[in-house]
């Protein structure tokens, strides 16, 4: 009887053992805290669709090292504080194997020693102060152009046709600030005279007392140091109090399609830099564009592009280590030197970024168009922009 | 000098709306001695009232008014009864506390049914501006600049609180809230309902508020816990005013809402919230009744 017992136990061990690998592996469990709602809501949701386009993707692929990925996702209202406990809950509750970024630099910012104590690589998707990258952290990959440069095609194009005052406005938070500061050198080293600069805190919905002091100091260019919200308060307020610069450009706002929806024609002229574009011959975009509609019923904008890169940069990586050891991934995407949908990639030893390029949008009939740089334009600058009164 | 008519032109508009939110707040205080610190909730709620009927019906969000004021006085009412009158006459802690608990259930309540997104009505009819000419004693004609959904905004605000005004004024009822916040006894022995007219005083102040988030979202961008600062601002404009006193409210409102442009404009928009509370210290400094208060004995 005794002899029986054991033999049906052996018998049970290796049918287990031997049906183990057969059925469908464990999922690999990917997990990303975004902003959903809230101030950086638009941007984000942008971000995240990037995401799921790829799991989808790679799901039909056959998975990720042979095995099927699934993204959990949480949303962390735009606040910083609140993103780091998400982190910190899906790196120890859920146990992920992997984690993608968050959007914003604020929240990135936040995040990052979080990622960096658990030993998890991440490829800042929607990050581009640089402060981030003067921390020493080992674990965190820029993928953007710095702040820094986002205004750099208009200060351009500014420059060439002469105009020298420039009003400045800057949100103060981490990513706004890193931008002005960045664009305050630019416009030196072009001789412009920077006639006013301001910060607002992220709460502010009105900018009148703004705009009545611009009314006064009547400054060529007005460039703006915005997130989408702000962005669109701005442009409203600016036909409202009938403020009329040639030039006028936002960071983050103009680029993206709500941009126009929420505007209409008063979003024409305005400029607004991009880190993509549907329009770019980097290799496979046309087919991202694509899918991606198909997915999500609307097109890409850049956050979408850099979220869905970041997921192939990190597929890549996986593959190249073979495994899922986060220490090889981490030296892996370090060592990466490569070209996406989004554009180059390649890192300096901080993780900061070296290859990426910009481009400089403009709302032309309520289309954008590459405006800047010459090589990548799809038409040229509508300059100057004309005054309020003589737009319809 | 043309700057500071266009900086008083624009501090008035701005302070107009703060006026019908204050007047909401010193009522509801003035009659029922409730601090109402869920007053900018109700502010809140009134706003997307706005946003909802004009996003989904693209009703004239002029005319959302008519939905937000009767909507709000209805819930006003109904949040007397079952919550406030049980406050009414209890310690004032007693009422901060329940009605700072009600302004966290309806921030929450917002969050979730509407998320933390910023939205604004977007209605051609409110894009643009007017530039009418002023003439002024001593400087002639001079052109101003003044923003439409704001300018909609204060005479809309102007409406409304000479309505409110003409009411408490000349109707019986509109007396008798008067009485009531003269003396509850009194009233009470002249056979005023009382109980009727608290409940009548939270669903006016609640309307008001209404009518002040209605007249918000015209101007700026909306979002769930944007009551929280107007709540602030509503106390340090009664304050001002006086606590309790009707046309105290309405020139605090004015002057907090001209204290906030000059502020602004000749310092940084990062300091515009500060100058509510830089006004407040002021007025207890100087004169702790407020501009039109009297000294109760």
């Amino acid at each position: 009887m005794k002899t029986r017992h054991v033999l049906w136990v052996l018998v049970l061990l290796v049918a287990v053992a031997l049906s183990g690998p057969t059925q469908a592996a464990e999922p690999i469990k990917i997990g990303a805290a975004i902003s959903l709602t809230g101030k950086y809501g638009r941007t984000g949701e942008y971000q995240l669709e990037g995401y799921q386009l790829w799991v989808k993707q790679v799901n039909e692929r056959g998975g990720l090292l042979g095995r099927p990925v699934e993204l959990i996702v949480l949303d962390d209202k735009s606040d910083p504080a609140t993103s780091v406990k998400l982190y910190e809950k899906l790196i120890t509750v859920d146990q992920v194997d992997l984690v993608l970024a968050p959007y914003s630099s604020a929240v990135t910012y936040a995040v990052a020693p979080v990622t960096e104590k658990y030993g998890y690589p991440m490829l800042a998707a929607g990050a581009s102060s640089t402060k981030i990258w003067e921390q020493g952290y080992r674990y965190i990959f820029m993928m953007v152009s710095p702040a820094e440069v986002y205004l750099e095609g208009a200060v351009d194009i500014a420059a060439r046709n002469g105009l020298k005052t420039v009003a400045m406005l800057a949100e103060n938070s981490l990513f706004p600030k890193a931008s002005a500061a960045g664009t305050k050198k630019l416009l030196q080293a072009r001789g412009m005279e920077l006639v006013f600069y301001e910060e607002y805190p992220k709460t502010v919905t009105d900018f009148s007392a703004v705009m009545l002091k611009l009314q006064q100091l009547r400054p060529e260019v007005v460039l703006a140091n915005t997130y989408f919200p702000d962005a669109v308060i701005i442009t409203r307020q600016m036909k409202e109090y009938n403020v009329s610069p040639k030039l006028y450009a936002a960071t983050v706002g103009p680029a993206l399609p709500d941009f126009y929806e929420s505007l209409g024609k008063t979003a024409e002229y305005v400029y607004g830099p991009s880190q993509w574009d549907i329009k770019l011959k980097t290799p496979g975009n046309a087919e991202f564009v694509k899918a991606y509609t198909e997915l999500h019923g609307r097109p890409p904008d850049y956050h979408s592009a850099s979220g869905y890169a970041s997921c192939v940069m990190l597929e890549m990586a996986v593959k190249q280590v073979g495994s899922l050891d986060r220490d090889k991934i981490r030296d892996a995407l370090a060592r990466l030197d490569t070209t996406t949908v989004f554009g180059d990639y390649a890192v300096d030893e901080q993780g900061k970024q070296l290859k990426h390029k910009m481009v400089l949008l403009q709302w032309q009939d309520g289309q954008l168009e590459i405006v800047w740089p010459d090589e990548l334009a799809t038409a040229p600058p509508r300059f100057p922009t004309p005054p309020w009164e003589q737009r319809g | 000098m043309r700057l500071h008519v266009q900086l008083v032109v624009s501090g008035l508009l701005q302070g107009g709306v703060y006026a019908v939110i204050a007047l909401g707040l010193t009522l509801v205080f003035g009659v029922m001695r409730v601090i109402n610190v869920a007053h900018g909730e109700l502010v809140m709620l009134g706003a997307y009232t706005t946003f909802w009927v004009f996003a989904l019906w693209q009703v004239n969000p002029l005319l959302t008014l008519l939905v937000s004021i009767p909507l709000l006085f209805f819930l006003g009412m109904v949040i007397e009864r079952l919550l406030i009158a049980r406050v009414v006459d209890q310690p004032e802690v007693t009422a901060l506390l329940l009605t700072f608990g009600l302004s966290i259930f309806l921030v929450g309540t917002a969050l979730n049914l509407w998320s933390a997104d910023f939205r604004s009505v977007e209605s051609p009819m409110l894009a643009g501006s007017v530039m009418p000419w002023l003439w002024l004693p001593g400087l002639g004609w001079l052109q101003v600049f003044i923003p439409k959904p704001r300018l909609i905004s204060f005479l809309l605000s102007l409406l409304i609180t000479g309505t409110v005004f003409a009411f408490l004024k000349y109707t019986r009822t509109g007396k008798a809230i008067r009485a009531t916040a003269q003396s509850r006894e009194v009233a009470m022995a002249c056979g005023i309902n009382v109980r009727r007219i608290y409940t009548l005083t939270f669903g006016l102040g609640a309307a008001l508020a209404a009518a002040g988030g209605s007249l918000i979202s015209l101007m700026l961008a909306i979002f769930p816990e944007m009551g929280a600062v107007l709540t602030l601002k509503s106390f340090c404009i009664i304050v001002l005013g006086g606590m309790g006193n009707y046309a105290g409210a309405f020139f605090g409102g004015l002057v907090l809402g001209l204290a906030e442009t000059y502020g602004a404009f000749y310092t940084t928009p990062q300091l515009q919230e500060a100058f509510a509370y830089l006004l407040l210290i002021l007025i207890l400094l100087l004169k702790p009744s407020g501009l039109l208060g009297v000294v109760r004995q």
